[in-house]
């Protein structure tokens, strides 16, 4: 469940990154939505045709009757939500004859929903899928099963520099306009209040911070544990630190044996640097392990913790207005050992469509229209705060746009790594979260039992 | 002592006040204090505003409709509670018609074939649904059977079969054959007799049935939540399903709160108004059966 | 009178409860093989797959994914917890329900009330239970941790739900909280069989309330007794809710019932065919438990 969890963070990361996936690249789907063009609008043939490749982009246009698309997304729906409200509504205003029903469910039951409709052949025209292969909707998975519609005639993808986590068999399968980034958020009030004056530059800085913080007698980090998840938050940005920035390749070499989760110097030393927040008390173990996500949240706008691990899609409620009142936050990336900067920043969460859809084409032309960067559709879902675009109107005023500014030209550099999750076998850091909290809940765990489970589990996972 | 007592009692409703039935009295007050405890501070928190994060224990510090506003919104409210009924109703029906044909010839029948049958219904009462259900959406999808708000529908009537089988012709025992006997005689047709004699005859254990897998009914949010991707179609529990990612977010208690009393309050006006129907179905359910 | 009469042989020679009564059943048997027998046979053929609950393109796997769940222990380990938290509420329950029971079953005033009370929340939804008993859990600011701050404890270090040795048991708990009432329904009504002229009897030979509940009323509602702990073991059994919605399975793999382990098998490590395998091994885990009830129940039927 914990994965699934991530999955639907991913997700909602992604949404906000907003992209859209065009549809109907695939040749069948081309070939049916044109038959269904023929039926319904009579002399769309000829265009489709001498577009060659491309899909149709008067594909809505030329339908003349009322169309439904239904599309499903994970997350919680808030306030004027854009996915279900917002993006619906704009929708319908650009094409009166579209209308477009959105379902968002928490994560855990779309991942269920996701996979049962799937089965009954029932899945929505358009849903939300993730890079490579994190979670249940990993683009990689359902587009080797075939589910997923090509993408790669949508005019939006120029803007797009690196799509290669949502590419699987030379067809970008996802549909998604910016990136997601892991961080550490802290209390400019709390630091200053505690004589720090400036964000650590070295694991070692960072470790006498916490000590001074606790030393003034406050909780340097607080997590929510009891959502196993969280975990990630933390121990992704050590291993871009630690393992990635030393081997880009780790992860890929993990599937052709080259390298293993036990080797000397890689897992092992990230997991015992995270242990040491615990061990040292700077995460409480005893409360952490049965608090929520956003009670970590809470507790962090509240002012009763220093920092909190978390990602840019929850920047949102993280800058919210707690009970101690507001305080000026930061953000910042774990420092590395050596001092050198990384970040786990990667592609975020997008939009893919069904293969199967009957209306492939018109959610290419709605995805299109969505991810042109400069209309209201696009300017809603900046204004949602939980998407990072990497081009487009507006992308440099986004909401906390300077607290992410580091991370994206980071990424620029080449320095930013994709999270772990993506590059494994769904289910491997569901071993890692439950074996760490197994070590910090004084289960007699050990960072070597969890490096050789997250193996077996790894080798098992791919395996069938 | 025993002797006096026991005229006593024929004489006064309730148990004289002596120091151990006063302990009595204060043990089970305090256990049912205790049990309704969390229900109290629900329903206290849902009146107040959202933004009052005022201790909860607090009680009824604040009466506001604020939060019941803005979960009645959230949810759809409306058209949650109409969903439900529905979709309850329909299965209900169903299920009480479906199970009392099936349980007719299984209580009635005395041979070994009755008994398999018997056997292979029950056999499903201790099947969980998680287990089977991605190969019962790809059986939905191999019949072509569309997802529509009906779906659900199905699933929970094959689900009820199991226990309302196993009831109905338990009841059925204990119904006397005679009466059956001289309709026969009578010349009644099979289908005359089942509706005009033993139908009616099993009226105990259709409260019994109505009211069980009414319940369960109403409250799964299992089978709409795989089985129904919009949300005109929402029922109330999947509807509650939406708050879940925030289920911990201190500021969205208040609203959380208000959206289970509504999602409760339904069902808790059916048991104030059939209170009696209630207890006298759950208990006939389980002891005759 | 004949036609009641018991057969030996299986032909069925009464003529009021002929046969062609059989095509009474074809409706609810036709969806009942269709719609449960038959995905139940697919499971069987998954789980010697390695179907991943998406792509239709599987292999034949023979016994791998029995010997997998075996060898890596889950199966065992969610074997315990599944046990552990059905014998938690079980008991808990039926203690809970037979003592309310007895005493409501006395001319106590109130009774409605208490009956009430006891019942009440049995009506909420799984998923709303989940919900409210989040927050009773919740350190720190929760209902329970609350009150601890209120007489001068220190609610934070109130964690329930964080700790190894207790987590299970706190979801146990709400199991019990939710389904107390319906067992106390159930007691009361055998109760309320028990001939009032049989306890007469036993209060002239001299018997206190108590030897008259341990001896007399509890024999005599042992059927009641066996139905009640027969049905919360299959429900005990079954468990999957608040590990669903109130832990996730944790902390680690501590709450991780046979059901939440199927449900994470088949949807995070997409291995459907895995958890197919899993579940055939639940399927017998529970008909072999059932079995031993029933035969039980029987036992005790006959001696009443």
């Amino acid at each position: 469940m914990k994965g699934k969890k991530v999955t639907a963070i991913l997700c909602a990361g992604m949404m906000a990154a907003g992209m859209l996936a065009g549809c109907g690249g695939a040749s069948g789907s081309d070939a049916k939505a044109s038959s269904g063009d023929a039926v319904a609008g009579g002399s769309v043939l000829t265009g489709s045709q001498a577009s060659g490749d491309k899909y149709d982009h008067q594909a809505i246009e030329n339908t003349k009757e009322n169309i439904t698309i239904t599309m499903m997304v994970s997350g919680v729906a808030q306030g004027t939500d854009f996915e279900t409200q917002s993006l619906p509504d704009l929708v319908h205003k650009k094409w009166p004859n579209v209308t477009l029903e959105v379902t968002k469910l928490p994560d855990d039951n779309y991942y269920t929903s996701l996979k049962t409709k799937l089965a009954s052949g029932e899945c929505p025209d358009i849903i939300l899928t993730q890079p490579m292969y994190a979670g249940s909707n990993s683009c990689y998975a359902l587009a080797e099963a075939g589910y997923l519609a090509s993408l790669n005639d949508l005019d939006y993808l120029s803007n797009m520099p690196d799509l290669s986590a949502v590419t699987y068999d030379g067809n970008v399968v996802t549909a998604t306009t910016g990136v997601s980034i892991l961080g550490t958020y802290y209390n400019k009030d709390l630091f200053s209040k505690a004589g720090i004056t400036e964000e650590p530059k070295t694991w070692d800085e960072f470790l006498a911070d916490c000590k001074k913080l606790k030393d003034a007698g406050i909780q340097p980090i607080v997590m929510g544990d009891k959502d196993q998840y969280v975990m990630q938050f933390g121990l992704y940005q050590i291993a871009a630190n630690e393992i990635y920035s030393k081997n880009p390749k780790y992860d890929d070499e993990l599937r052709t044996g080259d390298t293993s989760f036990t080797d000397k110097d890689t897992w092992d030393k990230v997991l015992t640097m995270y242990k040491q927040l615990y061990d040292e008390g700077y995460i409480d173990a005893s409360q952490s392990l049965g608090y929520g996500a956003s009670q970590a949240i809470q507790d962090f706008i509240d002012g009763k913790a220093a920092m909190t691990f978390d990602g840019s899609f929850n920047a949102a409620a993280l800058t919210a207005t707690g009970e101690g009142g507001d305080f000026e936050r930061g953000y910042f990336p774990i420092p590395s050992e050596s001092g050198e900067q990384y970040t786990a920043t990667c592609l975020a969460a997008g939009y893919s469509i069904y293969a199967k859809s009957k209306y492939v084409d018109q959610c290419k032309e709605i995805f299109d229209y969505w991810m042109n960067g400069d209309n209201e559709i696009w300017d809603a879902q900046l204004a949602t705060g939980r998407v990072i675009p990497l081009y487009g109107k507006g992308a440099d005023s986004i909401p906390n746009y300077d607290l992410f500014k580091p991370f994206i030209d980071l990424t620029n550099e080449g320095k930013g790594f994709h999270w772990c999750n993506q590059a494994w076998p769904a289910g491997t850091e569901t071993t890692m979260e439950e074996m760490f909290s197994e070590m910090i809940g004084g289960q007699g765990t050990t960072v070597d039992d969890i490096t050789k489970g997250m193996q077996d589990k790894f080798e098992d996972l791919l395996d069938d | 002592m025993a002797r006096n007592r026991k005229s006593d009692r024929e004489k006064e409703q309730y148990m004289k006040m002596s120091p151990k039935v006063l302990i009595l009295y204060i043990v089970i007050i305090a256990f049912c204090i205790l049990v309704i405890a969390p229900l109290v501070i629900v329903f206290s928190s849902s009146l107040r505003r959202p933004d009052n994060q005022a201790s909860p224990l607090h009680l009824f510090i604040e009466f506001s409709g604020a939060s019941y506003i803005r979960a009645w919104t959230q949810m759809n409210f409306p058209v949650e509670l109409l969903n439900s009924f529905m979709t309850t109703g329909i299965a209900v029906l169903v299920i009480v018609f479906f199970s009392t044909m099936a349980a007719w010839p299984i209580g009635r029948i005395k041979t070994k074939v009755a008994r398999f049958f018997y056997y292979f219904f029950i056999s499903g009462l201790i099947i969980p649904s998680q287990m089977v259900i991605v190969p019962i959406a790809q059986t939905f999808n191999r019949f072509n059977i569309p997802n529509t708000r009906f779906t659900p529908v199905i699933m929970f009537i094959t689900c009820s079969l199991p226990f309302s089988v196993f009831l109905f012709s338990g009841f059925m025992k204990s119904v006397p054959a005679e009466i059956e006997e001289s309709a026969y005689m009578d010349g009644a047709s099979l289908w005359k007799r089942f509706s005009t004699v033993v139908f009616p005859l099993l009226k105990p254990a259709t409260v019994s049935v109505v009211i069980t897998q009414g319940m369960w009914i109403w409250n799964d949010y299992f089978y709409p939540m795989v089985f129904i991707s919009k949300q005109a179609q929402y029922s109330l529990p999947v509807g509650m399903l939406q708050f879940l990612g925030d289920k911990e977010n201190p500021a969205q208690w208040n609203v959380l709160f208000a959206a289970c009393v509504l999602c409760a309050l339904p069902l808790i006006v059916i048991f104030m108004l059939l209170q009696k129907q209630f207890i006298n179905g759950i208990a006939a359910g389980a002891v005759k059966g | 009178m004949k036609a009641r009469r018991k057969k030996r042989s299986g032909a069925n020679t009464s003529l009021t409860f002929n046969n062609k009564m059989f095509a009474f059943m074809i409706p609810a048997l036709a969806m009942f093989l269709i719609f449960w027998i038959y995905p139940l046979l697919q499971l069987f053929y998954y789980s010697v797959t390695n179907f991943n609950g998406i792509n239709y393109n599987y292999e034949f796997v023979g016994m791998k994914n029995f010997v997998k769940i075996f060898d890596n222990g889950t199966i065992l380990n969610s074997i315990g917890i599944t046990l552990i938290y059905a014998a938690v509420t079980v008991v808990l329950s039926n203690i809970l329900g037979l003592a309310l029971a007895i005493v409501l079953n006395t001319k106590i005033r109130f009774k409605g009330f208490f009956r009430t009370a006891s019942y009440f929340p049995a009506l909420f939804s799984a998923i709303v239970v989940g919900f409210i008993w989040s927050y009773v859990y919740m350190p720190s600011s929760g209902m329970i941790a609350s009150l601890i701050n209120l007489f001068g404890g220190n609610g934070a270090s109130f964690n329930p739900l964080g700790n190894f040795h207790t987590a299970l048991f706190a979801i146990a708990l709400v199991e019990v909280w939710k389904g107390f009432g319906t067992t106390m329904i159930i007691y009361l009504a055998g109760l309320q069989t028990v001939d009032e002229s049989v306890l007469e009897a036993g209060r002239i030979d001299g018997c206190n309330e108590w030897q008259l509940t341990r001896l007399v009323k509890l024999p005599m509602i042992s059927s009641t007794i066996t139905i009640n702990v027969v049905l919360s073991v299959i429900n005990g059994l079954k468990a999957f809710d608040y590990s669903f919605i109130m832990t996730n399975g944790g902390p680690g793999k501590s709450t991780k019932t046979l059901m939440f382990q199927i449900y994470e098998i088949a949807f995070t490590d997409q291995k459907m065919g895995r958890a197919s395998a899993f579940s055939v091994v639940s399927f017998a885990v529970i008909i072999a438990i059932t079995i031993v009830m029933l035969i039980f129940m029987n036992k005790r039927e006959v001696e009443v």
